[in-house]
């Protein structure tokens, strides 16, 4: 296994070196909008950018990395020929001020898309990517991945894994990428002291004790392995849910998507890729108007039984990230924690 | 697997009218430098200018191949558009994806194949691929008999291929749900052919047809003895890459694109799918 160096970054010095991986890439990082929202943002002039790496970003990377609209393929219909040629390369991208749990989402994602089959186009993203995370010693608001096993630090997966110390960044090398950086870079950093280690261990402990919501994520796994969703709970959410599918969107782990053309002109067009909801109505609906899943409930839970059952029967782990947004965004309240919380109390009754 | 969005242009070479709303599509990829075959069973995602892509089953037997059937109900506007092309005309093919029938399976046993209206297609290629098989001598199937349910005798499809199977030995049972005095075959669904059928150990019944249909004959095999692992379906579901990633298909823990869409009754039981009520 190949030895991952650790450094210190000196707070003064991440602009400087911002500002130098900036050159060779596109550099995505949290930005604080002048709505009052915090989004990861391209970063066109580092210096005068606002960087927020304090509240929780209200998307994840997936927009980056599976756009919410992207070419999948353009294609030619002239002299009777109909043919397709593949989308543009991807840009060599970098990700500063990642959240762990939204890292934990880029390797499921990882998952489904190179198993059964390797899709190209988003290896093309992820290929050219570098992912900067930044620990979360301070869990916000519905905040729950020490629940689910991603956070609030990381052990692996990172390219880069930042840990705010005060005055210096204690940063981690987890891939070959980040090694490089470290490396080309180097004078940027200083040596870690054992002073940075034990301050860095300190910051652990005390995130570990901040969380404020407690989600019995892996006790609601195994007791989907063995029993099936009390209707009760389905008639309950379902009563509560407008279909509208923000969960879906905004959920870092939620990849499914639709594939439909976009007519340019007569002879031309563009095979596109958009996000999907397995919670909306439509979404396994037939040509003909048949659906075979025609119960609200039964969409609902598919979302829920998705992460919670049937990912954690083949990882072992659920692809619930606990990163709290659909708890921020569902106002019917039929979030994945409102779904665990009910249906582990009703178990033990 | 390395997953494609890029199909494959492939050329109409003939139409096929099988009856008012149903049309096979005789197609051949342009380019023949990458290979293609595919087993009965299998699908392929056929692309139409402009309208994107759909989920059609491979309806001949590789045998045919360099050509290859798709068999088109008109169901919406992308299959209402292939509809209105002509031989010559180019569509986009990406495939062939699923798992197949068991063929390798089928030498020596009885094939009880059961369809219903367009679901003829995918089993058609079944019975070509063991019509071949057999008259080559090479494995030969024990007997094939199918069973055909159709709303009315002018929803027929596939009537010239009956005829040619009838003529090489498929003992081949239509029925009509309603039909004028003209008609003189059976009325009534298609599980009421199964009465008349021998359901023994040899069996191997393939169904393919509404969910509906697919229930009832399931339950009928099951309470003349037919074993779980003997009784196979196709399920057809909404598809978006055909390739197990965009979800559209997901079925209780399986996706019918990869898993399936051919299933034993053994590996439905362990699923909630509508198909078994």
């Amino acid at each position: 296994m190949l030895d991952y160096p650790e450094r210190v970054l000196p707070k003064d010095n991440l602009i400087p070196l911002l500002r130098k991986l900036a050159k060779d890439a596109r550099l995505i990082a949290p930005v604080r909008k002048s709505c009052g929202d915090t989004l990861f943002t391209e970063i066109v002039d580092v210096d005068n950018a606002v960087f927020d790496l304090k509240n929780k970003p209200q998307t994840s990377l997936k927009p980056f990395l599976l756009p919410q609209q992207e070419i999948l393929a353009k294609y030619r219909v002239q002299d009777g020929e109909y043919t397709f040629s593949p989308p543009d390369a991807a840009r060599p991208t970098i990700y500063f001020g990642v959240r762990s749990c939204d890292l934990t989402a880029v390797l499921y994602m990882d998952l489904i898309f190179s198993k059964p089959s390797r899709d190209a186009t988003y290896f093309d993203r992820r290929n050219n990517s570098l992912i900067i995370t930044l620990g979360c010693n301070d869990p916000l608001d519905n905040c729950f991945c020490e629940s689910t096993g991603s956070g609030p630090y990381l052990e692996f997966g990172f390219g880069l894994q930042c840990i705010d110390l005060g005055e210096s960044y204690f940063v981690s090398a987890g891939r070959r990428k980040g090694v490089d950086v470290l490396e080309k870079w180097g004078y940027f950093f200083r040596p870690v002291t054992e002073d940075d280690e034990q301050r860095r261990y300190q910051l652990f402990l005390e995130a570990r004790g901040r969380f404020t919501r407690n989600v019995q994520v892996d006790h609601a796994c195994r007791i989907l392995q063995e029993n099936p969703v009390p209707e009760s709970l389905l008639e309950k959410l379902s009563s509560r849910c407008y279909d509208c599918g923000g969960c879906a969107y905004v959920c870092p782990t939620c990849t499914c998507f639709s594939v439909d053309d976009m007519e340019l002109s007569k002879t031309n067009g563009l095979r596109i890729r958009s996000w999907d909801a397995c919670t909306s109505s439509g979404f396994t609906r037939m040509a003909g108007g048949h659906n075979p899943v025609d119960r609200r409930r039964q969409a609902l839970s598919r979302r829920f039984l998705h992460k919670l059952k049937h990912d954690f029967a083949l990882h072992s782990k659920p692809s619930c990230t606990g990163c709290g947004r659909c708890v921020d965004i569902c106002f019917g309240g039929v979030d994945i924690t409102t779904f665990i919380d009910l249906l582990t109390a009703s178990e033990s009754v | 697997m390395k997953a494609s969005f890029l199909p494959r242009p492939a050329v109409i070479r003939e139409i096929i009218q099988q009856n008012a709303y149903i049309r096979t599509f005789r197609l051949e990829l342009i380019d023949k430098t990458r290979p293609f075959t595919f087993l009965p069973g299998q699908f392929v995602m056929l692309s139409v200018p402009h309208l994107g892509e759909a989920a059609i089953s491979l309806s001949s037997s590789p045998t045919a191949l360099p050509l290859f059937d798709l068999s088109i109900r008109r169901a919406g506007s992308l299959t209402e558009a292939v509809h209105t092309m002509a031989t010559g005309d180019q569509v986009g093919i990406r495939g062939p994806f699923g798992r197949a029938f068991p063929v390798e399976h089928f030498a020596g046993r009885d094939l009880l194949v059961v369809a219903g209206g367009i679901g003829l297609a995918p089993l058609k290629g079944v019975i070509d691929y063991c019509l071949y098989h057999q008259e080559l001598g090479d494995d030969p199937v024990s007997g094939m008999t199918l069973l055909y349910g159709s709303r009315t005798p002018r929803d027929i499809a596939f009537q010239e291929t009956l005829s040619s199977w009838q003529a090489r030995g498929v003992d081949c049972r239509l029925t009509v749900d309603r039909a004028g005095d003209e008609w003189q075959g059976a009325v009534g669904l298609v599980t009421e052919l199964l009465d008349n059928c021998t359901v023994t150990e040899n069996t191997t019944a393939l169904i393919c047809g509404p969910p509906i249909m697919i229930r009832f004959v399931i339950a009928k095999l099951v309470s003349r003895g037919c074993g779980d692992k003997n009784i196979i379906t196709t399920l057809e579901r909404h598809m978006k890459c055909g390739m197990g990633i965009c979800g559209h298909c997901h079925l209780d823990g399986k996706l019918v694109c990869v898993d399936g869409p051919v299933f034993t009754l053994a590996q439905l039981k362990k699923m909630d799918v509508m198909e078994l009520g």
